[in-house]
């Protein structure tokens, strides 16, 4: 076993390369506020032109086809990617980018080969920023329930309904998004997915109000949204997997959302946490040296490296192409429920400091405050903790008669 | 990065499945928990004989000279049972402590015979005040004459029952220093007393003025025996958590099956989410014990600083196996605490396991200390 990827003295080279380019290349103005809210356009833009830059260079998409407009890279480079701009507490992309990862892995298995041209290599080069738009007033957990209508007329699509926690501040280019493409069929034979440009009319985003924008993606989103569908008329070429066809869309989609993607990088949260209880004092000695703090810090350590080591895991089961079954929905519950209950011991350790983002009596420039609403708002993104729970039983075998399989990827 | 086995692990793997198949049977298991016998007869001398016990013995004293990793794979398939005798205490364990404080000559004498399984040499270190720290070692030891004299008593010692030999932590009446000594347990004074009870194969030890041979010092020195004793724990604790880690598994799959042929109102109580819950549960304890455990192996096998991931593994997979019971016994209901079933053999080892060598509160203070908190 190795926990490690192995660098050969070429990829040490490369690692030299990224992380010169990435010197010159990440501004300094580019950190997120604790809740991405707070996100200014400015901001916003710095990263999207630094994902624009990392796609010319094939770094945005690392190992995904050069044909596509993705690196063509191996693995193991793209672990020294995500490494050094992990060190600067970014994500790959380094904005929200649902739809690009989620919508692209899925074209990538379902779409035509036309299709492929078309849609992937503006997403890998970093030129466009894509929502997913799954859930619906009436189709949260149960997805297969979508009611958004899909109806041909001619060589279009009119899409009619509503999708709600929806996307993030700023706007995006595309909108990937699952329809019901025959509302007389059997269930999961009446679905279809598109790929729509944001731009065309009849449809209106209109921002919601939330405890704070969720999300487990790294990459903090600001706003969530409804987005209404007015008669939008939309290329049927855009259909991704055929009509009525969507659900097997679906299981790639659902499948990296569940947490099979996997994921490396550190948990910047226990950094923050940790340093801030070396750094702050009570009764006249640093937190660190309180009983009851070390014990309750452990706490949470142990969570984050439980929840390390399932991502990594689930990192090279997925890019090793082992035969994955629960894992992914696995990663996704632990996250989730781990998060809630770090967010628990930051509250014992921190007391009130943790509940406020003043900058004089607040703890960690807002950091904690900000975890103590994400850890509760995490539970339902890409599936609720139970959704996550119904899926691995699935998977083990026990919850149908007939053992599911994990959805295909590429 | 590849989280794979070797070819040559997986091969190990596979052999060692189908022996402990073969040999211990559930109905051998139930019979040696039944009698509170040593566990040293047939089948262990033919496991014995297979030479993979010598795995974390260096081949220059007659052992298999394996990784860490490597003995985590036997382990783990050990720990399927759970197959109970001395593999862990003597072979690894004991054996570090002379791998680590022995004299050369001590090293010539006791590994290969530990590695065969010719001798049990058990490491006898708790007492009255349970703990793991060296002020609560009161067992003395002093010189008399051309020997060495001991007085004390041990307690909740894993494995006495099985030992040709035990390993005493005893504190030097005339340096202070806490030592090893090798006590044959034929020796007069020594007196060895199962534990009743919950207990797996736990005993208590006394030494009532106790005479060895100035040689059953490890490494003729008090100085040196704690700390040779610290250094062998960290070796171990890994590979007795690859049997925790099996044990788990095999848990797992129990109550997966359990799940899925137990019929009530009608269907296959794995179609209920309550019991869904139980079973998930159960694999994420299992999943935590397994790749912490994975990772401490793997850093040890490549000489990374391993310090603060052998203390979580010890604290996350204690933990897991104790949990893993209880969600299968939630599973189960009635047929779980049937002896016969053969769950309460795993759940009778999770609690022992859970405080040998140090519980899991005790591993998350010393992480936190390993973590310069």
């Amino acid at each position: 076993m190795d926990f490690e990827p192995t660098y050969t003295p070429e990829q040490e080279e490369f690692r030299q390369d990224v992380r010169e380019w990435l010197a010159e290349n990440v501004s300094p103005d580019i950190a997120h506020p604790p809740d991405s809210i707070n996100i200014t356009e400015e901001q916003y833009q710095l990263r999207r032109g630094l994902g624009r830059k990392l796609g010319e260079k094939g770094w945005l998409w690392a190992t995904a086809p050069e044909e596509y407009g993705g690196g063509g890279l191996s693995l193991d480079h793209a672990v020294v990617i995500e490494e050094e701009v992990d060190s600067y507490g970014l994500t790959i992309p380094p904005y929200y980018d649902s739809g690009g990862r989620l919508g692209g892995a899925s074209i990538m298995v379902w779409g035509t080969d036309e299709q492929k041209q078309t849609f992937l290599p503006p997403i890998f080069r970093g030129q466009v920023r894509t929502w997913q738009l799954l859930t619906e007033p009436e189709a949260g957990s149960d997805l297969a329930n979508a009611k958004m209508s899909a109806d041909r007329d001619g060589d279009e699509y009119v899409i009619n309904g509503q999708k709600i926690y929806v996307g993030s501040s700023l706007g995006c280019d595309y909108m990937w998004t699952i329809t019901c493409t025959d509302n007389e069929a059997p269930r999961h034979q009446n679905l279809g997915w598109f790929m729509i440009p944001a731009d065309l009319p009849g449809i209106t985003i209109q921002p919601m109000e939330l405890l704070i924008s969720g999300g487990e993606s790294g990459a903090g989103s600001g706003v969530k949204n409804t987005v209404f569908f007015d008669n939008v008329r939309v290329p049927a070429f855009n259909l991704i997997g055929g009509e009525n066809e969507g659900w097997k869309v679906a299981t790639t989609h659902l499948e990296l959302e569940h947490g099979t993607g996997g994921r490396i990088g550190r948990n910047w949260l226990v950094d923050h946490l940790f340093e801030y209880c070396r750094e702050n004092q009570r009764n006249g000695q640093p937190l660190t040296k309180d009983p009851d703090v070390r014990d309750k810090l452990i706490d949470i350590y142990v969570e984050a490296e439980i929840a390390r080591l399932f991502n990594l895991r689930n990192y090279w089961m997925r890019h090793s192409k082992a035969e994955i079954t629960y894992e992914g929905p696995q990663a996704s519950y632990w996250r989730k429920m781990s998060g809630l209950r770090m967010s628990q011991s930051i509250l014992d350790i921190l007391g009130p400091s943790a509940l406020t983002f003043d900058p004089q009596w607040g703890a960690a420039e807002g950091h904690m405050e900000a975890h103590q609403r994400s850890a509760i708002v995490a539970i339902h993104p890409g599936g609720t903790a139970d959704i996550q729970k119904l899926i691995m039983a699935r998977r083990i075998g026990i919850g149908r008669e007939v053992r599911e399989k994990a959805g295909a990827l590429a | 990065m590849d989280l794979a086995l070797t070819e040559e692990q997986e091969m190990l793997k596979t052999a060692v499945r189908g022996f402990i198949q073969v040999e211990y049977p559930k109905e051998t298991l139930l019979e040696m928990a039944a009698e509170e016998q040593p566990v040293t007869a047939e089948p262990w001398q033919r496991l014995v004989a297979t030479g993979w016990l010598g795995i974390a013995i260096p081949q220059e004293y007659g052992g298999e000279g394996g990784s860490f990793t490597d003995a985590g794979v036997l382990f783990e398939e050990l720990g399927r049972g759970p197959v109970p005798g001395p593999h862990l205490s003597s072979c690894v364990l004991a054996a570090s402590a002379i791998l680590e404080g022995g004299t050369e000559e001590q090293k010539q004498e006791w590994l290969p015979a530990l590695a065969r399984g010719e001798r049990i040499l058990v490491p006898a270190m708790t007492e009255a005040s349970y703990s793991w720290a060296e002020k609560d070692v009161r067992s003395t030891v002093r010189q008399n004459g051309g020997g060495l004299r001991l007085d004390g008593t041990k307690v909740y010692v894993f494995d006495a029952v099985s030992a040709t030999h035990l390993l005493c932590t005893a504190r030097s009446e005339e340096s202070n220093e806490v030592g090893l000594v090798i006590v044959p347990v034929t020796a007069d004074g020594v007196e060895i007393r199962s534990l009743p009870g919950f207990s797996w194969n736990l005993a208590e030890v006394k030494l009532n003025d106790v005479s060895v041979d100035q040689d059953s010092l490890v490494g003729s020195s008090f100085a040196r025996g704690w700390d040779a004793l610290q250094r062998a724990i960290a070796r171990t604790i890994p590979v007795m958590c690859a049997y925790q880690v099996g044990a788990c598994q095999s848990v797992y799959e129990m109550s997966v099956d359990y799940s899925r042929t137990r019929i009530q109102f009608g269907r296959p109580i794995g179609r209920f989410q309550r019991v869904e819950d139980h079973i998930i549960n159960l694999v994420n304890q299992l999943d935590a014990a397994r790749w912490t455990t994975y990772e401490t192996l793997w850093k040890l096998d490549s000489g990374k600083p391993a310090t603060d991931s052998i203390h979580l593994a010890k604290a996350v997979g204690s933990a897991a196996y104790y949990q893993a019971c209880n969600f299968a016994h939630e599973v189960h209901a009635g047929v779980g605490s049937v002896t016969e079933y053969g769950l309460t053999l795993h759940t009778t080892a999770s609690r022992t396991l859970y405080h040998y060598l140090g519980d899991p509160q005790f591993h998350r203070r010393r992480l936190a200390d390993a973590l310069s908190l």
